[in-house]
């Protein structure tokens, strides 16, 4: 028996897993629908829907002070907050279905939906 | 009357069990040497033990594969302190859903399919299994299937060179003398 030689079972196993590993990185990696409205999620206050179509600033009163949101067309950040640690403004721009930026002195989190579920984080 | 190879099936059972026996011993050592070797990505490792598993397969058949791969699993886990850990688990369902490819393929061996196709199809069933485990059971988060691809990808790799791997040491002849397959010209 020569145990090395590769046999056409060999090379249809290594086919179909190859296309396996390329249907995997294809369907998980499809990036998700733009983001298209920016969520504003306020404690004790209802959260409010803006469209995310042309430029503008909103600002958000909060137990703290300000948050500045700056809002342009498919995307929206928070631009100044009054978190001492400027987690919020860190969060950049909010582009992808499902990202999340939130201010903790302001009691405020921010959140852009699209058209098809996202993913929020990714953890290891 | 030509004596029968130790190993093989009809050698008697003390022979064949020796044989298991043996085997799990080395899969659990290259199991434990392979634990020790600090992995770059977590979730990725070379599943040299697997190399055990095919010799195993094609040496003395499906059934002596469980044996030597349900006892690595268990050998394994009980010197690592992982028993009945997650860990244990998954490694069980990756064994066992490869073990159920192995069974699928085995028929086709040798005859159409090699070590390297084996070894890829059982490194693949093996990430699916611990996959499909883990999403089920231990982290059922809507977005652990984005972890899979780069997994299967690994697997894809790890499995050619097992199977590689595995068709040098069956062509050793020290190891030939104990491989019970049906010849192709028979």
């Amino acid at each position: 028996m020569n145990a090395g030689r590769l046999r056409w079972g060999d090379a249809l196993i290594g086919s179909l897993a190859a296309g396996i590993v390329v249907a995997a990185f294809v369907l998980a990696y499809t990036p998700a629908g733009d983001a298209r409205v920016l969520v504003i999620s306020q404690a004790g206050v209802a959260p409010q829907h803006e469209p995310l179509d042309r430029a503008r600033v909103l600002e958000v009163q909060g137990p703290a002070g300000i948050t500045r949101i700056e809002i342009e067309p498919g995307r929206a950040r928070c631009a100044d907050s009054p978190g001492r640690q400027d987690i919020c403004e860190s969060s950049g721009w909010l582009q992808a279905h499902g990202d999340v930026a939130v201010s903790l002195p302001n009691r405020l989190t921010l959140q852009v939906l699209g058209t098809d579920p996202g993913f929020d984080s990714m953890h290891y | 009357m030509n004596p029968v190879a130790p190993g093989h099936p009809q050698a008697g059972s003390d022979a064949h069990d020796r044989a298991i026996a043996a085997l799990a011993a080395i899969a659990i050592g290259i199991q434990i040497l392979e634990a020790a070797i600090p992995s770059p990505i977590p979730g990725i490792k070379p599943g040299l033990a697997n190399i055990v598993t095919l010799i195993t397969l094609l040496a003395l058949g499906w059934r002596a594969a469980v044996a030597v791969t349900l006892l690595r699993v268990v050998g394994s886990s009980l010197l690592l302190g992982t028993l009945l850990s997650p860990a244990f688990w998954l490694s069980l369902a990756g064994a066992v859903a490869s073990l159920a490819l192995l069974a699928v393929l085995r028929p086709f061996a040798p005859r159409h399919v090699g070590p390297v196709g084996l070894g890829i199809a059982a490194a693949m069933a093996h990430v699916a299994g611990q996959f499909l485990l883990a999403w089920a059971v231990i982290i059922p988060h809507p977005n652990l299937p984005l972890v899979l691809p780069p997994l299967l990808l690994a697997a894809l790799i790890t499995g050619s060179l097992t199977g590689i791997l595995t068709a040098q040491v069956l062509a050793d002849p020290r190891i030939q003398r104990h491989v019970h397959t049906p010849q192709p010209s028979q």
